[in-house]
């Protein structure tokens, strides 16, 4: 049966990272009883591998709950959010799904770069914000600071404001009933066509695809044909369930409400993220707005390491980006790495995740390029093109203009770290726009920066540099013409396509001579000497000899511990695991890495 | 079936059961080739024993041995528990090669040996032909010891003189003197039909001249076997310290290498063949014993620290003699990590066993008899890329390291392993 919609409530809990979100909502399944203390553990909605290991959440998670106030059960779909600034995207999805939000601040830690980037979010999407203070059972906590830092950045009115513990379980039924006052119950219509929102998927080797939905409007039963509004294709529903947190089978869901439909689609492509469900037989004329697609703002070559396994990364891919909808793919030949794919991400953190969930859950060993931002190149002819990949950059004879990605980046920091990372930017070759203070001792520091020069490191940089206590967020401005050249690398003679980088050409000879050092690190020795060359166009910058390797034996006596001199070949070879072949050189993963980092120092 | 076929210097085959004379591999061959029936298959009873005796006078700083100095008190202890180790677990059978190693075994007293002997012969029939070695160290042996290992059927003897250079003998931290060397085999020689020394190159400040003169020095002594090691920094131990505070420092490559060429090369012209990564010798005189570990035959391992390599299942014992004794005494086993190997994991480790043999390498069909697999399908693409590159030849027979690769063995070993 579908549930009374005024009954229910639609709400996502989003934060700055770690401000405690997952915790939270562990807190609200303990009490409302969709779990028992037994079955509890901690960030219980953080179950895949990654999310744990990290201690972060990556996927935002859908859980519908029951609990009773003044005598009426609601039905409560809570959608936990991630955190960090890659998964921004993951915000913006959960949100389109609710009609209100928690917006929990850390009360030791205060307003941070996330908080106001999320607490726009929500509030841009019309949704009504239920903020709460968390981690109130600390001692260092300052909630009466932070309700005022809460109300200078968010205009929120600090009477507003509850008070939580996640860890304790403090303030939970005060927030519970909140959410049941202030959050108006979903406005759809019970008795129109049939409008579900596809917010998520991911893909089951015996079911197929299975989709997770809002119903906006109408409503949804087994047995039902479907039709996916993007690609018109059309399936018979074979299952449909809630999250409780585990999957429940139910035989129909209403109108306002969360759960998971299974309907035999076996091909990936059918199912686009943000895609309409409607009814076969009587569709609704319009889709929802679905989502705004993201803009990847990384991009890097993936390859597997063995050769023969390029249609594995492609099915791999495919059945990734059912699960996150977020990066691109798109193959690309390269002359030193042979098939791969070109992959955007939303960010650093993204890549990492992308890939390592590819390797996991697809059993790949996958060499990486060196990250890169997309420029835009005006030719000569006058045609504009949006390159992501260095090496398909044309020669500088054919460049009218270079233009390189800028971003607005707000940093939240302690005043006095402002001049630390004034410096910073302006090394990085910012424009400083201004500066705004939140209290006497808390500022938002606002600069335009190439997106090249913040996307990699900066981040980590802000944090060591302000101990933990500065945030970023940034957003896309648009393209700027940029003093620009690429950068290639020649090993043993030969131009590694996979190792070219685009770097300011006041800052050419200086990368150049520390890419072709580090690349002697990186590179083991062969039996021969290996030149390495750093070159712009055909002038060669920079050069460096790896010596040949003239022993390399272990005449050791083991006597009979065989299996101590297999371990150690064994080391040996796992560092070649990795190794890809260029002319007759092996390259190691490491080494195509590392020139990321030889930016500074 | 083939079985072990030893050709002796003298030309008589040790064992002779097979010649299989359609196979170009043995026609006119004086090689040594372990072509083996009786431990081929899994399961098959070892016939090859190592008895490891861990005592020492003094801990060299380059030693991570299964080896104490200061503890020669529990030495009654340990052969009453070798015994009992051994007499438990096997029944008395024949075996072609026995090895007792360190440590030093001739740390223990000339009654102890004695005592040892005894064990050792009481547990296990040596097969006509076959080989009984025991290591010794130049400044713990004496002409009593000498003639107790004589009589107790030991056949050879493998000493350990390290270096002759004083320089080198200190940072080793050894604790004998050069000429102790010659006086041991002034009573070694004539007792002994075989005989090996050992030496370590690479040493720390030493020169090429000075290891020329090492080698020089020991061929002087009409040694049959040399087995020579290049110097490895193993962790935690002194001299691997001593480097890392810039105490020593390593020998550069080229210097390595260069001292590496010379052994090869000197020893050939002196008539002992490398035949081994680090083992050299005149033809005939190869230490079966060592042949049986790079043929990935298995062998029974008794004592504090021993490996095993029985039923197809490989374990050390505890390095701990404590536990050791313990645990024996208790009535139970000393075994400590054990692993078991598939059938194609098995197979690669034969192959890299295999390949350390510069004469013999990877015989085709010998490796198919004993692993089942077929070479080339295993690794035949990593054979082709090191044959481009010189590192391996391959005459259709069997795949062995060049000159050049037995410079860079680890690499080519680390690919097939
Ligand atoms: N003392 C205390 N610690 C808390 C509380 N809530 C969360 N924490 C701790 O804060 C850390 C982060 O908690 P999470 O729940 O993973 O935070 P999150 O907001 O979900 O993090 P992301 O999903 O990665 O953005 C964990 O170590 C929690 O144990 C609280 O109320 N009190
Ligand atoms: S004599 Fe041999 S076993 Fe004993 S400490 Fe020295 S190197 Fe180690
Ligand atoms: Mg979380």
């Amino acid at each position: 049966m579908a549930y009374d919609p005024k009954l229910i409530r639609n709400f996502s809990i989003v934060a700055h990272i770690d401000h405690g979100k997952s915790t939270l909502a562990d807190q609200l399944l303990l009490q409302s009883g969709a779990i028992t203390q037994r079955e509890f553990r901690e960030q219980m909605l953080d179950d895949m591998d990654l999310e744990r290991e990290r201690g972060i959440t990556i996927k935002a998670r859908a859980v519908s709950i029951h609990y009773t106030l003044d005598n009426k059960t609601y039905e409560l779909n809570l959608i936990d959010t991630p955190g960090h600034v890659d998964f921004h995207y993951e915000v913006s999805r959960s949100l389109a799904a609710c009609e209100g939000a928690i917006l929990l601040v850390d009360a030791t830690q205060g307003v941070q770069a996330q908080t106001v980037a999320n607490a726009y979010l929500a509030i841009g999407s019309d949704l009504a914000i239920v903020p709460a203070l968390n981690k109130i059972d600390v001692q260092t906590a300052r909630p009466d600071e932070i309700r005022e830092e809460i109300q200078a950045t968010l205009g929120i009115d600090p009477a507003e404001v509850l008070s939580v513990s996640g860890k304790t379980g403090q303030g939970v039924p005060e927030l519970f009933r909140a959410l049941i006052e202030r959050i108006p119950p979903p406005k759809g219509k019970s008795d129109a066509p049939l409008r579900a929102l596809i917010f998520d998927s991911k893909f089951d080797d015996y079911q197929g695809v299975v989709t997770y939905i809002r119903v906006v409007d109408g409503s949804i039963r087994v047995g039902q044909k479907i039709r996916l509004m993007a690609q018109g294709s059309e399936h018979e529903v074979t299952a449909l369930g809630r999250f409780r947190p585990r999957e429940v089978a139910c035989d129909d869901l209403g109108m306002g409400e969360v759960g998971y439909v299974v309907a035999n689609i076996k091909k990936l492509s059918d199912v686009k993220i943000g895609d309409t469900i409607t009814d076969a037989a009587k569709p609704a004329t319009e889709p929802l707005p679905g989502y705004a697609e993201p803009a990847q703002v990384v991009f890097c070559g993936l390859f597997p390491a063995s050769h023969n396994q390029f249609e594995d990364l492609r099915t791999a891919l495919q059945k990734l980006s059912l699960n996150d909808s977020s990066f691109t793919y798109e193959p690309e030949t390269s002359d030193a790495l042979g098939f791969g794919f070109r992959c955007g991400f939303l960010g650093m953190l993204h890549m990492e995740i992308v890939q390592q969930r590819l390797e996991r859950e697809s059993n790949l060993s996958l060499v990486q390029t060196a990250p890169n931002v997309t420029y835009e190149i005006v030719t000569v002819k006058g045609e504009t093109l949006h390159i992501s990949n260095p090496t398909r950059i044309p020669d500088p004879g054919f460049i009218e203009e270079f233009r390189e990605p800028i971003a607005k980046v707000d940093f939240i920091l302690p005043a006095e770290s402002i001049g630390a990372i004034m410096q910073l930017c302006e090394d990085r070759r910012g424009t400083y726009l201004k500066t705004e203070y939140i209290t006497p001792t808390r500022a938002i520091l606002s600069y335009e920066l190439p997106l090249a020069e913040m996307i990699y490191d900066l981040y980590d940089k802000l944090k060591s540099m302000t101990r933990g206590y500065g945030t970023m967020d940034y957003e896309l401005l648009g393209y700027r013409v940029g003093d620009l050249c690429r950068l290639d690398i020649l090993v043993a003679g030969s131009k590694v396509d996979a190792l070219s980088v685009v770097v300011h050409r006041a800052q050419a000879d200086r990368r150049g001579r520390k890419l072709v050092k580090k690349l002697r690190q990186e590179i083991d020795r062969h039996q021969f000497e290996v030149a390495i060359q750093a070159a712009i166009g055909s002038r060669v910058i920079a050069r460096e000899t790896i010596s040949a390797l003239r022993k390399n034996v272990t005449a050791k006596c083991y006597g009979g511990d065989i299996t101590r001199k297999r371990k150690l070949l064994e080391k040996q070879k796992e560092g070649k695991k990795r190794m890809k072949q260029v002319g007759n050189v092996e390259i190691s993963q490491d080494a195509f890495l590392s020139i990321l980092d030889s930016g500074e120092e | 079936m083939p079985v072990v076929v030893a050709h002796a210097d003298d030309g008589r085959r040790i064992d002779s059961q097979s010649q299989n004379s359609r196979n170009p591999f043995y026609r006119g061959r004086r090689l040594i080739t372990i072509i083996t029936s009786d431990d081929v298959k899994l399961g098959d009873h070892p016939k090859h024993v190592y008895i490891h005796i861990p005592f020492c006078y003094h801990k060299c700083g380059y030693c991570d041995f299964a080896s104490l100095a200061g503890v020669d008190h529990l030495a009654d202890r340990y052969l009453t528990a070798l015994d009992r180790e051994i007499s438990t677990s096997v029944e008395r059978r024949s075996v072609s090669t026995i090895f007792v190693g360190g440590g030093t075994p001739t740390r223990l007293s000339a009654i102890q040996l004695e005592r040892l002997l005894d064990v050792i012969r009481r547990a296990f029939d040596l097969a006509s032909g076959g080989e009984f070695t025991v290591e010794a160290n130049p400044g713990t042996l004496d002409r009593e010891k000498v003639e107790v290992l004589a009589a107790g059927g030991v056949n050879r003897i493998s000493l350990g003189a390290q270096s002759f250079q004083k320089s080198s003998l200190k940072v080793l931290e050894r604790d004998h003197e050069p000429d102790e060397v010659i006086r041991a085999v002034e009573w070694i020689a004539p007792r002994f039909p075989r005989w090996s020394i050992d030496l370590i190159f690479g040493v720390p400040g030493s020169t090429l001249s000075m290891w020329t003169d090492d080698l020089d020095r020991t061929l002087a002594l009409g040694p049959s076997h040399l087995s020579c090691y290049g110097l490895v920094y193993e962790k935690g131990t002194p001299l691997w310290k001593s480097r890392r505070e810039g105490l020593v420092s390593e020998l550069n490559e080229d210097l390595e290498r260069a001292m590496y060429e010379t052994t090869i090369d000197r020893l050939a012209e002196a008539g002992l063949e490398m035949y081994e990564i680090s083992n050299y010798a005149r033809q005939g005189h190869e230490s079966l014993h060592n042949l049986a570990y790079w043929a990935n035959a298995s062998y029974y391992g008794f004592g504090v620290g021993a490996a095993r390599y029985v039923n197809g299942v490989r374990s050390v014992n505890t390095r701990d003699i404590m536990a050791y004794l313990n645990r024996i005494e208790a009535g139970g086993d000393a075994t400590g990590p054990s692993e078991t190997l598939d059938a194609e994991s098995r197979a690669r480790e034969t192959a890299v066993l295999m390949l350390r043999r510069i004469k013999l390498g990877i015989d085709r069909a010998e490796f198919a008899l004993r692993t089942g697999f077929d070479l080339d399908r295993l690794v035949g693409s990593k054979f082709e890329k090191h044959r481009r590159n010189r590192l391996v030849d391959d005459d259709g027979l069997r795949v062995r390291l060049t000159r050049e690769g037995i410079f860079l063995a680890d690499t080519v070993l680390a690919d097939i392993v």
